[in-house]
């Protein structure tokens, strides 16, 4: 059925990006890659052995899963609800959530950090409510703690959830909820079999964009929880900058880099997947 | 109110930011009724349809099914189906899967499921077409879908939102006579709201013409045409012919009344002196003087149009004094051309008489 087309000299638009990206970003990243496999006695994995050996990186690993899983997590339960709001919202109402999801984007890392500094530290807010609802018995320091990282970070990365499923969710027909209604379908059958379904490529890849930038954030840790609390980006800076063990940080950056990009993979994999059952 | 009465609007009202919508509308729909709502966009006609489905809350007035109180009750519990204008089918599934998605999450078994909604599919002429995904259907297939998978669960009353606008006009000819005998076959209540008269004369046991948010008459389709009741539901169905005039006397039934082109009369009574408006319908005017009977009309106007419909000829005059007028025929009288002045009369029965609104 598929027609082999003639090129389309419109697709040469997208060249001189191609070649910037190769210049700026294949290229180090290959020699960032090929210096990890480097030996005194030509290539070898002896790096990534000896670092897979080693039970304090496998805990690095799985920090660095866990904070992405757990941000993705907070940013989806937050980032849904807002982008049906926002798609189902008109004019002023559409336009200022839209500005209070997109301007804290121009705020930087470091001035938030400071922010969340007065939020999670003893005498701060979280703490003041948590203890005030009775969750919390007595005031506590949610700043360098995992959960203080997470609430951080999903604050960073919290548009980067809503903005995909809300591009997915303004193209679907308002009536297909009303008319699952007249069939008889009740609300949570609707929400499972309707509106979940649909928002689904959306979900995907907010996913993957918030797993990716959570599972490769540094500043953010940094400045929120300090060195005890290693990921493999914090580890791949400090190999880097304080430990000068170049072979050791294209180890983990490598090691980063195909996480990342298998998740990115499999994510267009569920996109295509759901798209083709739709 | 009969006990033969399935659905019973009493009263609704709608007001969208103070504009209101819907002012005090009663409706009551027979069992097994065909009922359209016929009105131009913005007369509340979407927005009835939606408060019977319980997509929309009244602001006042109460909504009977079958005789008990659904005003409050959510959508899911009515049991009316819609047809929605998009049709609004799920874009995720398969044609079987968007029939089955009612009877699944009623919870019926798969067994009696999947028998169903080869039912309906056969139905509508999509037996071969279950499992195709629903994105790469026509137009009017898309629309046998939304009627098979709302019919399939069984809804005590079916609602059409303007089902037929978006198909082209042969395929929507074609599609009203198929589903007006489907779902007569099928003996459920239904209600059709469309803003094309043709469509509300072709499908409707009875038509409630819509205005500005009120009911002005509701009848069968031949009342409607040859008994409007208001200027408006004259002039929403079918052509006409208008003349303003001026009430004189009444004699025996019959007024007499003064216009632009001479005197005309009609059955009816005024005060003298009242501002009226007399019209008649295109076919019941013929060519040439009627004789000096006291029964027929006749006024002299002149050719200025000859449009070839078909079956029929429309003949556009002008009236001696001005106004318009429309004469439907068989064929153009022989002789008769462009500019002729011509002799028009009708009988004094066929005579619409209205009081007349002036500024």
């Amino acid at each position: 059925m598929k027609a082999r087309r003639a090129f389309d000299p419109v697709l040469l638009l997208a060249a001189p990006a191609l070649a910037y990206m190769a210049l700026v970003f294949a290229l180090p990243v290959l020699i960032l890659i090929i210096g990890s496999f480097k030996g005194p006695g030509g290539p070898t994995t002896a790096a990534y052995t000896a670092f897979l050996s080693d039970a304090f990186n496998w805990r690095v690993i799985g920090n660095t899963l866990r904070v992405a899983a757990l941000t993705s997590l907070v940013c989806l339960v937050l980032g849904y609800p807002t982008a049906v709001a926002l798609a189902r919202s008109r004019g002023a109402v559409q336009a200022g959530l839209l500005i209070a999801i997109i301007l804290p984007l121009s705020v930087g890392v470091i001035v938030k950090a400071f922010a969340w500094q007065i939020v999670l530290r003893r005498d701060g807010i979280v703490s003041a409510v948590l203890v005030a609802t009775g969750v919390w018995d007595a005031p506590q320091l949610m700043l360098f703690t995992e959960p203080g990282l997470v609430i951080g970070a999903a604050n960073v990365f919290l548009p980067f959830m809503i903005l995909p499923i809300y591009s997915v969710l303004k193209l679907i027909d308002p009536n297909l909820q009303a008319s699952a209604a007249t069939l008889g379908a009740p609300p949570l059958y609707r929400f499972f079999k309707l509106a979940l379904p649909m928002a689904m490529p959306g979900i995907i890849s907010g996913a993957a964009i918030v797993f990716s930038l959570s599972a490769a954030m540094y500043v953010i840790p940094t400045l929120l929880i300090g060195d005890r609390f290693q990921t493999l980006a914090t580890l791949t800076a400090r190999a880097f900058l304080l430990m000068r063990n170049e072979q050791l940080g294209s180890t983990t950056a490598t090691i980063l880099l195909v996480l990342a990009v298998s998740i990115v993979m499999l994510s267009a994999r569920l996109v295509r997947a759901a798209g083709d059952s739709r | 109110m009969s006990k033969q009465m399935l659905l019973d609007v009493r009263g609704a009202e709608k007001a969208f930011g103070g504009q209101a919508v819907l002012d005090g509308v009663d409706l009551a729909v027979r069992k097994g009724e065909f009922v359209s709502l016929l009105g131009p966009s913005g007369c509340g006609k979407t927005t009835l349809l939606r408060i019977v489905a319980g997509l929309l809350g009244a602001d006042r007035g109460q909504v009977l099914l079958d005789g008990a109180d659904i005003t409050g009750m959510p959508t899911h519990k009515r049991g009316v189906g819609v047809v929605f204008q998009s049709y609004a089918l799920f874009p995720h599934l398969s044609v079987s899967d968007n029939v089955a998605f009612g009877l699944r999450a009623q919870g019926q078994p798969a067994g009696s499921i999947r028998q169903t909604v080869a039912r309906f599919l056969d139905l509508v002429h999509l037996g071969g077409m279950a499992s195709r995904s629903v994105r790469g259907l026509s137009g009017g297939q898309q629309q046998r879908v939304a009627v098979a998978r709302a019919l399939a669960v069984a809804p005590k009353l079916l609602l059409l939102d303007e089902p037929f606008s978006a198909l082209d006009r042969k395929l929507r000819e074609t599609m009203q006579i198929e589903l007006k005998h489907l779902l007569r076959e099928i003996g459920i209540t239904t209600i059709l709201v469309t803003h094309d008269q043709e469509e509300a004369l072709v499908m409707s046991d009875r038509i409630a013409v819509m205005n500005k948010g009120a009911i002005e008459q509701f009848a069968a389709p031949d009342d409607i045409y040859h008994r409007p009741r208001t200027p408006f539901a004259l002039g929403f169905v079918g052509h006409s012919t208008r003349l303003d005039g001026s009430a004189r006397d009444t004699d025996q039934g019959v007024l007499a009344v003064d216009t632009a082109a001479g005197p005309v009369r009609a059955p009816g009574s005024f005060v003298p002196g009242s501002p009226v408006l007399l019209a008649v319908r295109p076919e019941r005017i013929s060519i040439g003087a009627g004789l000096a009977n006291p029964a027929v009309n006749s006024i002299r106007a002149t050719l200025s149009d000859i449009v070839f419909q078909g079956s029929k000829v429309h003949l556009h005059l002008a009236a001696r004094g001005g106004g318009p007028v429309l004469v439907e025929t068989n064929r153009v009288p022989d002789g008769l051309a462009i500019g002729d002045e011509t002799a028009l009369n009708w009988p004094v029965a066929d005579t619409l008489l209205f009081p007349r609104e002036t500024a």
